[in-house]
């Protein structure tokens, strides 16, 4: 299913670009790309959606950006992980994993 | 850090946005250029690319408008750009802009003005430290009389509930009302003396209220022993004015009552009460003398305490209940009947001022005002909304939210509404100065700041935001109802929504015509009761009269006799100046409040203690009533041979004997009166007098009795003068008659006749004025209103009058439409203002004591008023809805 991630899930889409560039610096459409990549295709992140969230980490100073060439020589706006995005990743990971387990216990529960 | 990097974010977006607009532009279209390039690298041409890179991205600027809605800072970016958006609405419509802000301009404008006056008795603070904790203590005065709860307290009273109470912390007294005389001593020779208010006080006065003096020091206990309370405090005006600041003046003597008295301190600048303030302060001598029985009903004192920490007001005033009831027990005839009142020492200040009930009024009345200038822009808010149906509704199809459009219709208003309020401000500066320079008619007033302070400021936001959520709210509501689907359509007069805009607006307007006719019915009352006591005849001549007030004092003048003496050598000098036809001495001037006195008439049956005949008492001269033009109508006035030793004498007025001997022959009847402080006696009535208002703005005749001075002599009394040309003249050749006989005696107050009485009437001619102007503005304003919306509605009935035209309707006939409609909406206020002012006469009644005012022809002449001013403001724009040319109206959308 192709659904996109909702207002409600906020959070979940900031853990996922945040993750995505753990591994390498991207711009804005190669951090979509990636996503989907790292989803197995579940999470197809809109335009609407990705450049919102992309402005407002960066607002709170999780990533940070710089202009530069993209592979086609194209200029592109690329993004890049800080030290505090770092930090935040870790909290975030770790604070999914333990919602996930309560939802997975609550839900093997009679 | 985060927090910095989000201050940096936020000043950055509203102060900078250019850049960042730039650069997310183009990022977007960086990304749609990427994305181009990824569909054309799996296959696409390039222009399929290009399309289908469209597509995903969804639209740049809806994306665009994302990101900038969760921008930091997005909220006052975009409530700056509303401003920014209602300045040039309104810049486009200069007419309707002008209109608008001029209005609510005058509306504020007029509340500004009054609030001044409100803040300037009610939220000044008086002087001192936390003047709340101080409670004033005064006597009820069991009889009815202008603010009969501040009666001052006896001196017995004063030291008994000094030592009895349990709430004060400490309790000081103050005699506020005595005056001196100041003889002031230049190098060269003794100035003219001058008589001076002043206060005796107590030592611990100034502890207790918390003020310390500027230069100096305050009484200490042992200055108030007599024989060593020749100390004295100035006023920091007096120090000013009569001994030009001079620091060096503490510990030097000043002559005051003909005594050298040493001046110990003097009082700073903002040590002044709302009210009279003394020009300096003396002990307050407390003797075995002023203990005695008739010491009890000698009442002078107002007391000032302080309470202890955790008592309240209502404690005290409990307290002081109780004492004043022991009191009665303990002296029940003196006492009985009379209470104790305790108030915080800010109330008791603006209560003694008595302007409260003045100040409601006219609040009310310029609320009133501003209310129906609301219902004006309000109305021409709603016939501009009307206007702008179709830009509303394309606005909300391009999904703007119902809240986004509200908030913007409400910056509109809040613009025009500050806009007034500024303007408004300007105005209220002039209208400030205004009235503070027609309020000074008598010194209490003068002394009030009355000035466009912060309060002031305050209260113009105030109103302005709330005029701005008044007249908006109806619009803005009625924009986000709007149906998008009608208004788009080319019959943009589709009639529901354009009912329900007239049904709002012919309410508004009938409400305000019903006010305005409330006010105008409200002032003609007051206009017709100021008048009628400004011309009812008062019993005697005030014109041609030179006036002054004389004090005989202690030192020179303990004696009967002595003030005899006095009295007999000035008068006939008096009467030999050149321009004098009469002079005599009164205790009270005519028409000026005298005092009053309880009698038995012989013959008659004794009537118990407390309710016995009382008449006002006057004690004259022999020339009195040929001086002062009273008619004598019966009998003979008094004459040289009424002397202590012969027969006492008194002359009554005509309601006297109206009253009590009825067709009775009174003269030679005896009367015994009983004077305080003397034994009563048996007089015999001589002669019967015209009447004489007791007071200028009485309306009512009381019984009046009248002794010979030379039988009852008094200390304090009033000179008359009666001259054929300006009495003003006389003033200088009656202080040198006076000098010659004692050159320390004080004059007091010499003024004419007529300026006296001017001053008694203090500021009610101009108080009813204002609110007259007020009114007026009213009835303008709602004129407006009613021009206003008959105007726009012919303005949308063009195409139905054009209709109706062409069917065969001819021009009187259109007229006469327009016309029954206009004076049906104001036939309906009309009649609503009516009821509504029925009550008027008896609340009028309540408010200004002793005002009867019934006025029948008001009620038929101000609707009258209102019914031509509403025809005319209806005709105008009928007679050009009549001039409507059938076919290019028929033509034009």
């Amino acid at each position: 299913m192709g659904s996109e991630p909702t207002t409600l899930l906020q959070g979940t889409l900031d853990l996922l670009i945040l993750k995505s560039l753990v591994a390498a610096e991207m711009h804005g459409l190669g951090i979509s790309r990636r996503i989907q990549l790292i989803t197995g295709g579940t999470f197809v992140v809109k335009p609407g959606s990705l450049f919102p969230a992309l402005h407002r980490m960066e607002e709170e100073g999780w990533i940070s950006s710089y202009w530069g060439d993209s592979e086609n020589n194209r200029r592109a706006k690329f993004y890049r992980l800080t030290n505090p995005g770092r930090k935040q990743l870790e909290a975030e990971t770790k604070r999914w994993g333990r919602i996930s387990l309560a939802i997975a216990q609550a839900l093997r529960a009679s | 850090m985060p927090l910095f990097t989000k201050a940096r974010s936020f000043l950055r977006n509203i102060f900078s946005p250019h850049r960042g607009e730039a650069d997310l532009d183009r990022e977007v279209q960086s990304y749609l250029q990427l994305l181009t390039d990824e569909n054309i690298r799996a296959g696409m041409p390039p222009t399929e690319a290009q399309c289908a890179a469209r597509i995903e991205l969804g639209g740049t600027e809806q994306v665009k408008e994302q990101v900038r809605e969760q921008q930091i800072g997005n909220w006052l970016r975009s409530v700056l750009s509303d401003f920014r958006f209602g300045f040039r609405q309104l810049r486009k419509n200069p007419g309707f802009t002008a209109v608008a802000v001029l209005t609510l301009a005058l509306g504020i404008a007029v509340n500004a003005t009054m609030f001044s006056l409100v803040s300037a008795f009610m939220l000044r603070h008086p002087p001192g430290r936390d003047p709340k904790r101080v409670a004033v203590v005064t006597s009820i005065n069991p009889g009815n009389g202008f603010l009969p709860d501040a009666n001052p307290v006896s001196i017995p009273n004063f030291l008994a509930w000094r030592e009895a109470n349990q709430v004060f912390a400490d309790t000081a007294a103050a005699d506020q009302y005595r005056s001196v005389s100041l003889t002031p001593v230049s190098q060269s020779t003794a100035g003219q003396p001058q008589a001076i208010r002043s206060a005796a006080v107590s030592p611990n006065y100034f502890s207790v209220l918390g003020v310390s003096p500027e230069l100096g020091r305050t009484f200490n206990d042992e200055e108030i022993q007599p024989g060593r309370n020749r100390a004295v405090i100035l006023s920091h005006e007096l120090w000013e004015r009569q001994f030009a600041s001079d620091a060096s003046l503490i510990g030097r003597a000043i002559r005051l009552n003909r005594e050298n008295y040493t001046v110990i301190g003097v009082m700073p600048s903002r040590f002044h009460l709302t009210g009279f303030t003394p020009q300096l302060w003396t002990p307050l001598e407390v003797t075995a003398a002023t203990q005695t029985a008739n010491a009890r009903k000698d009442r002078s004192l107002l007391l000032f305490a302080r309470l202890k920490p955790g008592v309240t007001i209502e404690q005290a005033r409990a307290e002081f209940s109780a004492l004043a009831r022991r009191a009665e027990q303990d002296f029940p005839e003196i006492e009985k009947g009379w209470g104790a009142a305790v108030r915080t020492f800010p109330d008791f200040l603006l209560y003694n001022f008595g302007i409260r009930n003045g100040l409601a009024v006219v609040m009310t009345t310029v609320a009133f005002v501003l209310l129906i200038a609301c219902a004006n822009v309000a109305g021409l808010l709603l016939a501009r909304a009307a206007g702008r149906r179709k830009e509303l509704a394309i606005r909300l199809a391009l999904g703007a939210g119902g809240l986004r459009i509200i908030r913007q219709l409400l910056t509109e208003n809040l613009l025009i509404a500050f806009l007034g309020g500024a303007l408004g401000l300007l105005l209220a500066y002039w209208g400030i100065a205004f009235v503070r320079a027609n309020m000074n008619f008598n010194e209490a007033m003068s002394a009030v700041p009355l000035g466009l302070d912060s309060n002031v400021l305050l209260f113009a936001l105030a109103a302005s935001t709330l005029c701005a959520l008044l007249c908006g709210l109806a619009p803005a509501l009625n924009a986000s109802r709007t149906d998008v689907n009608n208004n788009l359509k080319e019959e943009g007069r589709s009639s529901s929504s354009s009912h329900s805009h007239s049904r709002l607006r012919t309410t508004m307007v009938t409400c305000q015509i019903a006010v305005a006719l409330f006010l105008l019915v409200g002032t003609g009352l007051l206009f017709r009761g100021i008048f009628m006591i400004e011309h009812q005849n008062l019993g005697f001549r005030a014109d041609h009269l030179l006036t002054a007030n004389v004090v005989l004092d202690d030192a020179r003048y303990k004696d009967a006799s002595q003030q005899s003496l006095f009295v007999r050598n000035l008068i006939p000098q008096l009467a030999q100046l050149p321009g004098v036809e009469a002079a005599s001495a009164t205790s009270d001037l005519p028409a000026a409040g005298p005092g009053t006195v309880t009698f038995r008439v012989q013959g008659q049956p004794e009537v118990p203690a407390n309710q016995q005949l009382t008449a006002s008492d006057n004690v004259v001269t022999t020339d009195f009533f040929r001086t002062a033009g009273i008619p004598l109508l019966r009998g003979r006035a008094f004459t040289e041979q009424d002397t202590p030793l012969a027969p006492r004498v008194i002359v009554v007025n005509q309601e006297f004997v109206n009253r009590h001997f009825h067709d009775q022959n009174p003269l030679g009847k005896q009367i015994q009166l009983n004077v305080s402080g003397t034994a009563s006696q048996w007089s015999e009535i001589v002669g019967v007098v015209g009447n004489v208002k007791t007071y200028s703005e009485g309306i009512i005749d009381d019984p009046q009795v009248y002794e010979p001075f030379l039988q009852r002599p008094i200390s304090s009394f009033s000179l008359m003068l009666r001259t054929g040309s300006d009495p003003s003249a006389l003033a200088s050749p009656l202080r040198t008659a006076v000098a010659q006989l004692d050159a320390e005696l004080p004059l007091a107050n010499v003024m004419s006749m007529s300026a006296l009485i001017d001053r008694q009437k203090g500021g009610n001619p101009f108080f009813v004025r204002v609110l007259a102007s007020f009114a007026f503005l009213a009835l303008i304003l709602a004129g407006i209103g009613i021009y206003g919306l008959i105007a726009y509605s012919v303005g949308q009935r063009t195409h139905e009058i054009a209709i109706r035209m062409a069917l065969g309707a001819k021009r009187p006939d259109v007229l006469r439409m327009i016309l029954r409609d206009g004076m049906k909406m104001t036939a309906i206020g009309a009649a609503v203002g009516l009821v509504l002012a029925l009550p008027l006469p008896s609340v009028f009644d309540a408010i200004f004591y002793g005002l009867h005012l019934r006025e029948p022809r008001l009620y038929f002449l101000v609707p009258m008023t209102i019914l031509v001013v509403a025809l005319l403001a209806t005709y105008i724009p009928a007679r050009r809805a009549s001039r409507v040319d059938p076919m290019s109206a028929l033509h034009q959308d």
